[in-house]
């Protein structure tokens, strides 16, 4: 058993309450993402969970087990490090053999395990090499070699593929899938690159401030945010404000401002009638249809299957639109519409700062 | 380009200016005659063997290895320990120990031999080669303790909580981690150490007897006396064990690197 729960853990640096309370289960085998902006507190939990720092206050249990007062060294968990912290003055197989020769283990078990471990990150044949003979995208699966070959109860790792270029970073975030789901392991990621989390997680939990905002699939976060920064975070959004007319049976109606529509859609937790929200209308949602709402083009960009089009709606509010580069006719002004089950409305949680959002 | 000429030579007048007084004891050295004279009168070495012949001058010499030997391993241990502690407090504490740790070096070295003579004839350790070993520790530690300090600073932090997240004591990360990485800097103060106490004299003169006599002290002794060229054979012992000290610290940080 090596699921992760975190019972009321929080951080606090100096006054700076850098993790506020959380609660966090992660049940046994699951590959769970932290998603964040840079000081949401993410890698202040990923480093609380290693045991690198110890918690103000709340407990982390591993299984059935305390552990919020265990030292590091204790703890069996790999930790795969942004730029890797290899150690330079040792070799490929040095550094993968490290934790195990930490654990005693006898010489020809430590080669076989390095050999193993070496293929399973495709190193065959690289043991003696120096680390900085390496590539970047080597001394990633290094670094992930190293962290994976003591076979921990937990798997950490800190934006690892931040490093990378964007070809090499797609081509190892689905080797890691990969590896992954052939040998399951408790696996806590952080990273900021939403499509990173999307492709490698079987759940994720975006943080803001020191909390967890909303945990969930990719697909849950993404058809349905708690509130308008999930949205923001996960894919693109359009976002039409205005103030709720009626809420209740999961539904919500938003007169938008400056429009003559009101626009209904799943209500988000935490609506109350009249106050400020948002409507959150995906960009592959908005449809070219007759008799819709009148829409003017802005800008079109051809993005090979797709065409985003940028459209200006008559309360001078923009809106991104996203068809099949076929299903866009060559016209100035278009006519749109949208499914009201493709549709959220979302509390506005800081009336009049629509600036804090990362959209 | 006139000016390059004009830096050049000036360059070579400066460089001349430091290095001449001490380059000038070696041809003294190889002078036949019974005097200190350049250029020597004819080239000998007469008072090489005389150096190594008398007695007194071959116990100073092994003294001299001995004391700043002994000095350069205690002010490692200590100063790396003091460099690894310092690396760990913050703010104003930091900055006080610091402070604490530079002192000996601004102390007038003259003030640290009257207190420390006191101190050793209250326990009995004047004219000792421990005495000598323990004073020059204190001059040297800053050194080291500075050296060490700034290859810790140049040192990924993660690389120690690696280790320990692999399992490794703190201990272990120490040995197999930490050290190999500061070892340029371990041996940067070592050799500053050494030399520091190798060429050492207020401290010397005042805590050397007849049993622990450091080549310096007798240096300073003879040529009170005597103005013969066997110091200058001292002096050239001297610069060259400093020199043979500083180029295989480089060999060995440059293979390190």
């Amino acid at each position: 058993m090596t699921s992760v729960r975190f019972a009321g853990i929080s951080k606090t640096f100096a006054e700076v309450e850098a993790l506020r309370p959380t609660n966090l289960d992660i049940p046994s085998g699951e590959f769970l993402t932290l998603l964040g902006p840079s000081g949401s507190g993410k890698t202040t939990l990923l480093n609380i969970c290693a045991g690198y720092l110890t918690p103000t206050a709340g407990r982390l249990v591993v299984g059935d087990r305390d552990i919020t007062n265990l030292p590091a060294r204790t703890r069996n968990m790999g930790m795969v490090f942004q730029n890797y912290a290899l150690f330079p003055h040792m070799s490929v197989f040095g550094n993968v053999s490290y934790g195990l020769k930490v654990r005693r283990v006898s010489r020809p078990e430590i080669e076989r395990r390095v050999n193993n471990a070496l293929a399973m990150v495709q190193l065959e044949g690289f043991a003696n090499r120096a680390i900085a003979q390496l590539s970047g995208g080597q001394q990633q699966r290094v670094a992930l070699a190293r962290a994976m070959v003591i076979e921990p109860d937990i798997l950490l790792m800190d934006e690892p593929l931040g490093a990378l270029d964007r070809a090499l970073r797609k081509d190892v975030q689905l080797q890691i899938r990969r590896l992954h789901l052939a040998n399951p392991r408790t696996t806590i990621y952080v990273t900021h690159d939403q499509e990173e989390a999307l492709v490698m997680s079987d759940r994720i939990a975006v943080m803001r401030a020191g909390s967890i905002v909303q945990a969930g699939s990719g697909r849950d976060l993404y058809e349905r945010p708690v509130d308008a920064f999930v949205a923001c975070f996960l894919g693109e959004s359009n976002l039409i404000s205005g103030r709720v007319a009626s809420v209740g049976g999961g539904k919500a109606v938003l007169n938008a401002e400056g429009l003559d529509v009101s626009i209904t859609g799943r209500a988000a937790p935490g609506l109350a009638a009249n106050a400020p929200a948002f409507a959150l209308i995906r960009p592959e949602a908005v449809r070219l249809i007759k008799g819709g709402i009148p829409a003017s083009v802005i800008e079109r960009v051809y993005l090979g299957e797709i065409t985003a089009v940028r459209l200006r709606l008559p309360n001078s509010q923009e809106l991104w639109c996203r068809r099949f580069a076929a299903e866009v006719p060559d016209i100035e002004k278009h006519e749109i519409g949208w499914d009201e089950t493709a549709v959220s409305i979302l509390p506005d949680i800081n009336p009049g700062k629509r600036s804090v959002l990362p959209c | 380009m006139a000016g390059r000429v004009v830096l050049s030579a000036f360059s070579a007048l400066v460089g001349a200016f430091l290095l001449l007084p001490i380059l000038a004891v070696v041809p003294a050295a190889f002078n036949g005659s019974s005097f200190i004279r350049l250029p020597p009168d004819n080239w000998s070495v007469r008072w090489w063997g005389a150096f190594f012949a008398d007695q007194t001058w071959r116990r100073s010499l092994v003294t001299s290895l001995q004391v700043a030997t002994l000095a350069a391993a205690l002010s490692v241990v200590l100063g790396t320990a003091a460099a690894l502690g310092i690396e760990r407090l913050g703010g104003w504490v930091r900055q006080l120990a610091l402070a604490l740790f530079v002192g000996p070096v601004i102390v007038p070295v003259i003030v640290l031999a009257v207190a420390l003579y006191s101190l050793a004839r209250s326990v009995g350790l004047v004219g000792t080669t421990t005495m000598l070993a323990i004073a020059h520790t204190m001059l040297a530690l800053p050194y080291v303790a500075l050296n060490v300090g700034v290859s810790l600073a140049a040192l990924d932090p993660r690389l120690r909580l690696a280790a320990t997240g692999l399992g490794a004591s703190p201990w272990h990360a120490f040995r197999t981690v930490t050290l190999p990485l500061i070892m340029p800097g371990v041996i940067g103060g070592a050799v500053f150490a050494f030399v520091t106490s190798f060429d050492e004299v207020v401290l010397s003169v005042f805590l050397a007897g007849p049993q622990a006599k450091t080549l310096p002290v007798r240096i300073w002794e003879e040529i009170r006396v005597e103005y013969t060229p066997i110091v200058a054979v001292a002096a050239t012992i001297m610069i060259g064990l400093a020199v043979a000290a500083v180029a295989a610290s480089r060999v060995i940080q440059r293979r390190d690197a």
